[in-house]
């Protein structure tokens, strides 16, 4: 309790929202530059290896609320189980020590990646009948064609995206906590896994 | 600070919009239910046309929400019939198309999961055009929301529109330096890092000075707050969200009577 109380200080709850920011103007950025990835996560991801786990899921789920409920991206909202999620494992990883190198953090991003992907296709079978309305569609019509069924083949779909793009974005967090200042990062509660 | 708010709020003088943000949310989440719980493949249209048009009419929005409903929906749409429609497997053709066509199986599929997906979106739309977020906010944080979440959600709305601006700068500032962002994938994809790192750095910087201003002002203090923003309450409204809850749970109750494939 005492932990939870030190985990969402001031600092932290300044943080979220910053996050959250980041979250959508790289998004942004990223849809400018035509890349095909997402890249939609860093800010919280970088809230999760700052503040910990549940400091880090609820980045993750008020990012998928708030986006959504922006009215930008309506059915972003319905995604908010895999913010969550992808907030929570940033922080188990930092707690283990795995944003201390640069490989550690890669793998963490890849795992993330798979489990983000394994959440998401159930909602995206049921919300959207397993498309996504992007060129990734094409990998899941290919597993359709060869008789996989609606949940695989949105599965296989999320495995050709996620791993790669939460990769980036936890190699990206890992170049952030290192450029940014010492006396800053102390101010965070779990500043001490990160060094 | 100036900036517009990160919402697609659409100020109108409408009975939908004056009613309590709790209703609306109740309104918005019975639409909800519908669309992720009605039986059969056309149930989710009849729901559209029957619940969400009227509400989107009654708040005066109906010229902005049906662009907004279909912008959202069309690429899922054709993507659902393109994917499931043409590569549905061991299905019966009922249209050729050079080598392929189109199945029986996966058109029903399409139609359903289209009904579903315009649902969901058009209830968060619904939602977004006609709720002042703040006023969202103060009715969720005296009803045991805590107050840093909803401090949160509001600050995010104002940060994100600067951070938009912020990112569109770099972009202009590093382009104007000679970094190039078109051409090959490599090209882009090396162009990236020059951009996010001053947007990350400068930004997660700022922060500190941000928490200190609040930390003087009594954030962290425990105890009831004040607001200037009144919200208006009726009984009727009261027994309204009352009646949305329970054919919620009917509906939900329904659905699992006839079995979740039905």
């Amino acid at each position: 309790m005492e932990r939870l109380k030190r985990d969402f200080s001031t600092i932290s709850l300044v943080m979220i929202p910053v996050a959250i920011a980041i979250n959508i103007a790289i998004g942004q950025l990223v849809y400018t530059l035509k890349l095909p990835l997402y890249l939609d996560s860093i800010g919280t991801i970088f809230v999760g290896a700052v503040a910990g786990p549940w400091v880090g899921a609820l980045t993750g789920l008020l990012s998928n609320l708030i986006w959504g409920l922006s009215g930008l991206n309506p059915a972003y909202t319905a995604y908010a189980p895999v913010g969550m999620i992808v907030g929570l494992l940033a922080g188990i990883f930092s707690q283990l020590g795995w944003f201390k190198v640069w490989w550690r953090a890669i793998i963490a991003g890849v795992i993330t990646g798979l489990v983000a992907a394994l959440i998401s296709a159930p909602i995206y079978t049921y919300v959207s009948g397993g498309v996504t309305g992007s060129g990734t569609d094409v990998i899941t019509a290919v597993f359709r064609n060869a008789g996989f069924g609606i949940l695989p083949s949105a599965f296989a779909q999320g495995v050709s995206s996620d791993p790669l793009d939460k990769a980036i974005s936890f190699f990206v967090v890992w170049l952030v906590v290192r450029g940014l200042p010492l006396r800053f990062l102390d101010r965070f509660s779990r500043a001490e896994d990160l060094r | 600070m100036s900036s517009t708010p990160f919402s697609l709020y659409i100020p109108r003088d409408s009975g939908m919009h004056r009613l309590h943000p709790l209703t609306k949310l109740a309104l918005v989440g019975f639409a909800l239910i519908l669309g992720l719980f009605l039986p059969g493949d056309w149930l989710t249209y009849l729901a559209f046309v029957l619940v969400i048009l009227p509400l989107a009419a009654w708040a005066g929005i109906l010229p902005r929400f049906l662009p907004a409903v279909l912008k959202t929906a069309l690429p899922i749409v054709v993507s659902l019939f393109l994917v499931q429609g043409l590569f549905w497997p061991g299905g019966t053709p009922i249209f050729h198309l050079g080598p392929l066509s189109l199945k029986q199986e996966g058109v029903t599929f399409a139609i359903r999961s289209a009904g579903r997906f315009i649902m969901v979106i058009s209830s968060f739309l619904l939602l977004t055009f006609t709720t002042r977020p703040d006023g969202l906010m103060l009715a969720l944080s005296r009803h045991g929301v805590p107050n840093s979440i909803a401090y949160v959600m509001l600050a995010t709305l104002q940060i994100v529109p600067r951070f938009q601006a912020k990112a569109n700068t770099i972009l202009d500032a590093q382009r104007s330096r000679g970094l190039e962002t078109e051409g090959n994938l490599f090209i882009r994809l090396r162009a990236l890092f020059p951009l996010i790192q001053p947007l990350l750095l400068g930004s997660i910087v700022d922060i500190e000075e941000r928490a200190i201003a609040l930390e003087v002002r009594a954030f962290g203090r425990a105890g009831p707050k004040t607001s200037l923003l009144m919200l208006h309450d009726t009984p009727a409204q009261r027994v309204v969200r009352w009646l949305l809850l329970l054919a919620s749970l009917a509906i939900i109750g329904w659905r699992v009577y006839l079995g979740l494939a039905a």
